[in-house]
């Protein structure tokens, strides 16, 4: 398990050229992917490697992170 | 035998997966090939430069239908403007130029009807196109073929195959449905950038611009694009720097050597993309599979150019395919290791070396030194007497 917080991007679809350097350089298993080639955005990324946004020619990938639901980190505690 | 629809699925119609369905397809294979897109080439995400020998070598014709400008040779700049120039017209100028009975070195191909002409070229031998088709997963079967999974048009569709062919690009998905390893290094993709402009004028040559101080861990390139047109662009190294390519773009127009000759340029396009400059993947194989072009990472690590590789590569996964199927050979158990290999030692290999080169220019940590490095370098790599100039 990654020790980051999960975060969920999002994309500034005004800049993105759709030019899939975040999807090449994501380490996440087959599909990541948002219906418009890039990394996903309706999901939290458990990675938050954070490689997409710093790869990003146009800059334009941001993230606000997630809470780790209680339920879960519960169940995985006991 | 096991009833099968096709001999070969093909996942993504960009030169590399469309070089192969045309060679198979030609050898009697049956073939089809997959884009989930409704038009090919785009979004443009490369510059377009392919050398003349790379096209005929792959059995292209340089046709009309998708050249943007004919090429003669290259200069290269280091960081201040100085320029080593390899003018094949004046070089070997009874081969090379615009005359009658010469050629030209190479070209600046359009994407969106270079892809295009090349599907269309397979599709007359024979491999049957299906655009707006999104390959989702495979299995591989104990009879020894594999059961393909796609959605067509909101479809979901089944077919049986004996390999699919991953050429879905530099993001590709079908490699990690196999679960190879095709992560790549933030310190060798460059995050790239460029511009189609108006008003500024070129010479028929490929200008490739290195230095830190333009470009960090990549180059900037001035090609000629047709019509009078330019592309201006630069790829950087996002560990090398604070900045995105965006900016560094800006930069170089607006305060390099360059900048009086951009002065009057208006940007047309703008396009981007990701350019390994990585070593090719380790596997690139599976059971049912292999993977060509961007996906198999078949990428001058030096230049970061992609055309000729693809083509190239294509070429070669149709002739062993070609073989292997005709032959009857297993298709699991690590069997498709010997399309590798074949690759390795017809382009593989020079790749490796490639990359040796380009990881020492870049662990170099004294900037000067490495700025002279890479420019000799790449003066090198493009001058008539390079050990490389077949890639």
């Amino acid at each position: 398990m990654s020790k980051q917080q999960p975060v969920l991007f999002s994309i500034g679809w005004n800049a993105c050229i759709n030019c899939g350097a975040c999807v090449a350089i994501c380490p996440q298993e087959a599909g990541f992917v948002s219906p418009f080639d890039t990394i996903a955005v309706d999901r939290p990324c458990d990675i938050a490697c954070l490689l997409c946004e710093r790869i990003c020619p146009v800059d334009t990938i941001t993230h606000v992170p997630v809470e780790v639901r209680v339920t879960q980190t519960a169940e995985v505690g006991q | 035998m096991p009833q099968i629809d096709y001999d070969l699925i093909i996942v993504g119609a960009g030169p590399a997966g469309s070089t192969t369905a045309r060679f198979a397809s030609t050898a009697g294979l049956r073939v089809l090939l997959i884009d989930k897109r409704q038009e090919l080439g785009a979004p443009i995400q490369c510059s377009g430069a392919i050398s003349g020998h790379g096209l005929e070598a792959a059995g292209i014709e340089a046709d009309p239908e998708f050249i943007h400008e004919a090429i003669y040779g290259f200069a290269i700049y280091d960081e201040s403007g100085a320029r080593t120039v390899h003018d094949y017209r004046a070089i070997k100028g009874d081969e090379y130029g615009s005359e009658p009975g010469k050629k030209p070195l190479g070209y600046v191909v359009d994407r969106r009807r270079f892809d295009r002409y090349l599907v269309t070229q397979a599709e007359r031998a024979g491999t049957e196109v299906w655009l707006k088709t999104e390959g989702i997963g495979y299995r591989p079967e104990t009879d020894g073929t594999c059961t393909v999974f796609l959605q067509r048009y909101n479809q979901p569709i089944q077919l049986t195959a004996r390999v699919v062919v991953g050429a879905d690009g530099l993001q590709s998905q079908v490699g990690k449905w196999a679960g190879l390893q095709t992560h790549m290094k933030i310190t060798e993709l460059a995050g790239c950038l460029q511009f189609i402009v108006d008003g500024v004028e070129t010479e028929g040559l490929l200008e490739i611009v290195t230095g830190h101080e333009w470009a960090p861990g990549g180059y900037a390139w001035v090609f000629p694009k047709g019509n009078g047109y330019a592309e201006i662009g630069l790829g950087v190294i996002s560990t090398m720097t604070e900045h995105p390519a965006q900016w560094h773009l800006d930069k170089f127009m607006r305060k390099s050597f360059f900048k009086e000759r951009f002065a009057n340029s208006r940007i047309l396009e703008v396009q981007g993309g990701g350019v390994p400059l990585a070593a090719p993947l380790r596997t690139q194989f599976a059971d049912n599979m292999i993977l060509v072009g961007d996906a198999a990472r078949h990428v001058n690590p030096i230049t970061g150019g992609g055309l000729h590789t693809a083509v190239s590569g294509g070429k070669i996964a149709a002739e062993f395919l070609i073989g292997h199927l005709g032959d009857g050979l297993p298709l699991q158990g690590g069997m498709l290791e010997a399309y590798q290999n074949l690759w390795l030692s017809e382009l593989g290999d020079k790749m490796w070396k490639l990359y040796g080169i380009k990881t020492d220019i870049f662990h170099n940590m004294n900037l000067a030194e490495r700025d002279q490095q890479l420019y000799a370098t790449m003066s090198d790599y493009f001058s008539p007497t390079s050990e490389f100039k077949k890639i």
